[in-house]
């Protein structure tokens, strides 16, 4: 394989992956944006839904609507989430609470999982359509990572369409700027926050879903995933939406190219670039400093 | 004292109490919300390891010194993390620990990867003592340290320090518009908190007799301010509790029911939403009233 063909597919091998760290990193850094709450659940809610993912799959027989109802029902889940506990701390202005209330929630939603699936990790079967591979200047690459690429971009773009051209993301943003002036003004801010909470659930939800049928639905997915979010959103910029996708991309080429080149040093570069960061520009590249 | 089949989980009760007590100095008096903990307890825990196979120290050099070396690590790693507040403090701590972390899988030929180091033994000494070796010698060891350290924690918050910290916690703008060096406070009460979490580090190994790459993994930082959190954040012996009363009630309840961390979740989640004081709080309060009552009710007879 000569060098430029390495390339091709090493990168396209980073944008499959980077795809899935976006789904989890976008929900992540959207609820952040607007409410100020790091949730630490996220990564138990991205495996929550690789598992009913799998339940649904099996049950229907079509992973194309398991990746319509899991995300689905991991957004209600979600609402459900920050109605009983999110929202009584809402009045006490200390973000040390909201840490604290969703790393009980994972660890709860773990154990949750576990008791209901058991210990053994679910394999999802890739549909038929996407198995197999396509031809890439002569080398193989699976067709299931051509759709999470395309899948990816997809949904980057309506997300980023949703944002910057209707109503209700216009609304968002403004929320996300200050809250208090768009409640004066007459919108429900409660609304929009719940609607924001729940796209961030879903999103991770799909993610999981997404992921399952290359890395099987196993306990133990959320915790590890979760980290990479956190990197991936402190590096773009807590709260902001570009700076999830400039995130996810920057990570997931860091670590596929990094695997190759200096195997044992991936991971621990990828905390040097986010601690490197954090020091330079405390706010992320493209967010604002506390 | 305590029965010597109860002596190893008593032992790990404590070791974990004194971790809980090293964070509450930064949680409950300053408010600094780190999220990797687990950083020092595990930089101590290797420390001590890496010492004992290597130099075969007597355990109590051994510890002081690993701790020693581990505040060191801690130094300049807290003097960063210090600049910020809030999550982003949070964030910071994480990444420091994950890097760690990262850091046991690179220098595999050191640290033992993912295999950790086993076999870690309990020297004899210094000058011929031979009484640590023993599990009862070492519980005593244990209970020394975190008694002496429970005694300088609680000298450094009643001190006008201490009462510094209190000021950051409740107003960080106003303390320094008082003429504080808030970043420099901050900085000396983060290496206080990694210096006593990283001597429950090192105490662990010759305990346990093995370090792995789980003693540096970030749900250890989760849990540890779990038992804060319950136990009464701000109150020091409250953590104390926290951490022996977990480790227990861990032990007792995993023989009889799978169910444990789903009640740990859930008991925590209740802590923070209605009794954000936790155990500690809950019962001064209550010897409070019990105490104030009596004397109103003579009042109102009299």
């Amino acid at each position: 394989m000569d060098f430029f063909s390495f390339l091709v597919i090493q990168s396209l091998n980073a944008l499959s992956q980077a795809s899935i760290l976006f789904f989890i990193a976008s929900g992540l850094t959207l609820i952040f944006g607007i409410m100020r709450i790091v949730n630490f659940a996220h990564g138990a809610l991205y495996m929550l839904g690789a598992y009913i993912g799998y339940t649904v799959a099996i049950y229907t027989g079509s992973f194309f609507l398991a990746l319509i109802i899991a995300p689905i029902l991991v957004a209600c889940f979600g609402i459900v989430f920050e109605k009983l506990l999110l929202s009584p701390l809402y009045k006490r202005q200390d973000g040390g609470a909201y840490l604290m209330v969703t790393f009980g929630l994972a660890v709860i939603l773990a154990e949750a999982i576990k008791l209901t699936w058991g210990a053994d990790p679910k394999g999802v079967q890739i549909p038929e359509m996407l198995r197999g591979i396509v031809i890439v200047f002569d080398f193989p690459f699976p067709k299931y990572r051509v759709f999470l690429i395309i899948i990816g971009v997809l949904m980057a773009l309506s997300a980023w369409l949703f944002l910057e051209k209707t109503r209700i993301g216009l609304l968002v943003r403004a929320v996300s700027q200050n809250p208090q002036m768009v409640n004066a003004l007459g919108t429900n801010v409660v609304f929009i926050r719940n609607l924001v909470f729940a796209i961030g659930c879903g999103l991770a939800g799909m993610g999981g879903v997404l992921a399952a049928p290359m890395v099987t639905a196993f306990l133990g997915m959320g915790s590890s995933v979760i980290i990479d979010a956190f990197v991936i959103v402190i590096i773009g910029g807590m709260g902001s939406f570009l700076g999830s996708i400039i995130g996810s991309l920057l990570v997931a080429f860091v670590l596929v190219f990094g695997a190759y080149y200096v195997p044992d040093l991936a991971l621990a570069i990828i905390y040097l670039l986010m601690l490197i960061i954090l020091i330079v520009r405390p706010g992320g590249l493209l967010g604002k400093e506390e | 004292m305590v029965p010597y089949y109860a002596m190893t989980i008593v032992i790990a009760a404590l070791i974990w109490g004194l971790f809980a007590m090293s964070l509450d100095l930064l949680v409950g008096y300053t408010r600094l919300y780190s999220f990797g903990h687990v950083a020092s307890y595990g930089l101590g825990a290797y420390s001590s390891a890496l010492l004992i196979l290597h130099f075969d120290i007597p355990v109590p050099i051994t510890i002081f010194l690993a701790t020693g070396i581990a505040t060191l690590i801690a130094v300049p790693i807290t003097w960063i993390c210090t600049r910020t507040h809030g999550v982003s403090f949070a964030m910071l701590t994480l990444a420091f620990a994950q890097l760690g972390y990262a850091m046991l899988f690179r220098f595999k030929e050191f640290t033992g990867g993912s295999n950790g180091l086993p076999g870690i033994t309990r020297p004899a000494g210094p000058f011929g003592l031979d009484f640590f070796q023993s599990k009862i010698g070492y519980y005593y060891m244990v209970l020394a340290f975190l008694i002496a350290s429970f005694l300088i924690c609680r000298n450094i918050v009643n001190s006008p320090f201490g009462k510094v910290l209190s000021g950051i916690r409740e107003n960080e703008m106003k303390t320094q518009a008082l003429g504080y060096n808030v970043r420099n406070y901050k900085w000396f009460v983060a290496i206080m908190s990694y210096m006593f979490g990283s001597l429950s580090g090192a105490l662990f190994t010759p305990y346990a007799g093995f370090a792995s790459p789980e003693l540096f993994f970030w749900l250890i930082s989760g849990t540890v301010l779990i038992m804060v959190i319950v136990g009464g954040s701000g109150t020091l012996i409250g953590p104390i509790i926290g951490g022996i009363f977990f480790i227990l009630l861990e032990h007792e309840l995993s023989e009889i029911t799978q169910l444990w961390p789903l009640a740990f979740g859930s008991v925590f989640i209740m802590f923070v939403l209605f009794f954000p004081q936790g155990i500690w709080g809950i019962f001064t309060t209550i010897s409070k009233k019990s105490k104030s009552n009596p004397s109103e009710s003579g009042h109102a007879h009299s």
